[in-house]
């Protein structure tokens, strides 16, 4: 939140042992003093973070126990398995297995275990969208009566695999900047959030969840297509799905990972379906993209913007696309009572919006 | 609530060590619209299930897609971490990408033309359910009028490896599948699957004891407490032995279901899961 109101973020040099020649990338770390790819991090920010949820909340311990955990990841424990594996190598190379931990279900174990909770688990991994499904998924879920609270934890944090991925598939820039003529690619970065989603009516000016829509496109499984139609089919969903038209939504949230295709398709979507665009914001440049977990990092991220009453800017936007004609907020703007929009788009074409009302 | 299943496919294989894997090329034949490349087994698995089930049947412009899986793309995630720290190398993309559960998702949606929801969500143990519970809600809300819902899991080689990594004995059978359903807002169809909580043991015990017919089937999940799960059994023990020398598969469950609805199986099928401190949830799988 510092860095939102400050207007000015910045990333770190990571280095990534392991190859002929060490990766050194830029990456918006978590600062908690531990080693980058120590898997007992996991751990520790988890209870952290589900704790400050829950000490906020106020959950009986009865609550606590049925309470439904909803996770959305890209890498899941997958650090934790590369760390097996790589002590396994020095141990016994002939007896080491890659892959020793596996599964999605690690997340959400830690998760109850620092809750004592025995509810459903949802393990979502669709790309960057994943927690954005994992919020859209719970807030059905209350709806239709399943549950009456849910847990949706959103949670990235640095590994091997995502960073020597990401840096073969030549998508990462040096630094963020969406939207912006000379944009070049993503900066990756960790995060771990959660939010506790209730049936029940909040409290006077507590910010509303109020729907959204998730759609998939067949046109290349790393980006959305470029034409923005199915960018504009779920922007349009998700309206249809809160009941509003476009006129109504007072600000966006935009995915803007800062890669060539990823804007081109985002903007194109937009365009399709606002006359005129709202406020546009772009958190990127402050926590860097934490891929699965962005979705849930991001709309904290918003959501404490819109509660103090501001949008806010987007550094590393300097030089406007003419092809793009989308200009994000250069400086923070006053956040008015209304609907805001949060896109999340993710590889495999899968597309989600979530529809956010701030209230008078 | 309750849905109509306009559709089931249903594949199962259990491999012993002397097994190797079968090749899916030829059952793949004439479902694929087009020779995907780049993709791994659990892809593959995806397409298969995923394309069966849909033979014949029309699907709608909204059908949403929910794909499950415990494990997951072993495979990849396999050879990008064998890539990685084994060899020093930056993994390959396709495999990296690959490592993703949702891959399988942008491939059967390509391949069926579908362009609504498509998820990939997991509950080890009990994906089936994490994707029913979903898709019944989405159902339930009108988000879309039909869901094609499916679980696959893939088994790697070599079998004492993939073993070892899911804590099991060594010599144990293990099986990978890919198992299917369309469900549709229209309870007009052959099948029909509807679900219900229960508060406690002795009310979803009851609540059997009431609807419960001559060659019925209860199954409990993976999820549910041995003691807890064969006291519900015990009352109806008659037919509710399950396959006693099952293979380790991670979504038995989804094999059971499937296998029941794509044989048009006379009768009710139950699929129970549940702890003694929370509450019972039923899924009625019947004609």
């Amino acid at each position: 939140m510092t860095a939102m109101r400050s207007g000015k973020a910045s990333p770190e040099q990571l280095i990534v042992d392991g190859f002929a020649e060490p990766l050194r990338l830029p990456y918006y770390r978590i600062p908690d003093g531990a080693g980058s790819f120590d898997p007992a991090r996991f751990q520790a920010l988890l209870q952290q973070v589900v704790r400050q949820v829950l000490a906020r909340a106020g959950l009986s311990s009865a609550e606590r126990r049925t309470l439904p955990v909803f996770v959305g990841s890209s890498c899941f424990s997958i650090g934790s398995s590369e760390a097996g594996y790589t002590q396994a190598l020095v141990r016994d190379a002939r007896n080491a297995i890659p892959m020793p931990f596996c599964g999605y279900q690690g997340i959400a174990s830690a998760v109850q275990h620092a809750l004592g909770s025995r509810g459903d688990t949802y393990n979502y991994n669709t790309a960057c969208t994943s927690s954005a499904n994992a919020l859209l998924a719970a807030l059905r879920m209350l709806a239709v009566g399943e549950y009456p609270q849910a847990l949706v934890v959103g949670a990235e944090l640095a590994n091997r695999t995502t960073l020597a991925g990401f840096h073969g598939l030549q998508l990462t820039a040096e630094r963020v900047q969406p939207f912006d003529a000379r944009r070049q690619g993503l900066v990756l970065g960790e995060g771990v959030g959660a939010v506790l989603l209730s049936a029940q009516p909040g409290s006077t000016g507590e910010l509303r969840l109020l729907g959204g829509a998730n759609n998939c496109d067949g046109w290349s499984v790393v980006t959305a297509n470029p034409d923005g139609k199915s960018v504009a089919a779920v922007l349009r969903a998700s309206l249809d799905n809160a009941g509003l038209h476009a006129a109504q939504v007072c600000g966006i949230k935009a995915h803007g990972t800062a890669t060539p295709a990823g804007d081109t398709a985002e903007a194109l979507g937009l365009r399709q379906v606002f006359e005129e665009l709202p406020p546009l914001s772009v958190l990127k440049p402050y926590l860097g993209h934490t891929l699965g977990a962005c979705g849930v990092n991001e709309l904290v991220l918003y959501a404490g913007a819109l509660q103090q009453g501001f949008l806010p800017a987007t550094p590393g936007f300097e030089v406007p696309d003419p092809q793009l004609e989308v200009h994000p907020l250069r400086t923070e703007a006053s956040a008015e009572p209304g609907h805001y929009l949060l896109n999340h788009f993710g590889f495999g074409g899968n597309n989600t919006v979530l529809v956010l009302e701030k209230p008078a | 609530m309750k849905i109509g299943i306009a559709a089931a496919s249903h594949y199962f294989q259990p491999l012993g060590d002397a097994d190797t894997l079968p090749a899916l090329d030829d059952m793949l034949a004439g479902l694929c619209r087009e020779p995907f490349r780049r993709v791994d087994r659990f892809i593959h698995l995806a397409l298969l299930g995923s394309a069966r089930c849909a033979l014949g049947v029309a699907l709608q412009p909204d059908c949403g897609l929910y794909l499950g899986s415990g494990l997951g793309p072993m495979g990849s995630n396999i050879a990008t971490q064998e890539q990685l720290i084994r060899e020093r190398n930056i993994p390959r993309p396709f495999d990296f990408i690959n490592t993703l559960g949702g891959s399988a998702g942008y491939y059967i949606a390509r391949n069926l033309e579908l362009s609504a929801q498509n998820v990939f969500i997991s509950r080890r143990g009990a994906s089936l359910q994490a994707v029913l519970n979903t898709a019944l809600a989405d159902l339930a809300l009108g988000i879309m009028t039909q869901a094609l819902v499916g679980i696959v899991e893939e088994v790697t080689q070599p079998l004492a490896a993939h073993r070892r990594r899911q804590g099991l004995p060594a010599g144990t059978a293990v099986a990978e599948g890919s198992h299917w359903l369309l469900l549709q807002a229209s309870a007009s169809a052959a099948s029909v699957l509807t679900t219900k909580r229960f508060a406690s043991f002795a009310e979803i015990s009851d609540y059997l004891k009431s609807v419960w017919r001559p060659g019925d089937q209860l199954r409990c999940s993976g999820r549910t407490e041995s003691s807890t799960a064969a006291a519900l059994q015990r009352q109806f023990a008659e037919v509710s032995a399950p396959h006693p020398n099952a293979p380790f598969h991670d979504s038995l469950e989804a094999a059971w279901v499937t296998e029941f609805v794509a044989a048009g199986t006379a009768g009710n099928l139950y699929l129970a899961s549940g702890t003694p401190d929370r509450d019972w949830t039923l899924f009625h799988f019947g004609t």
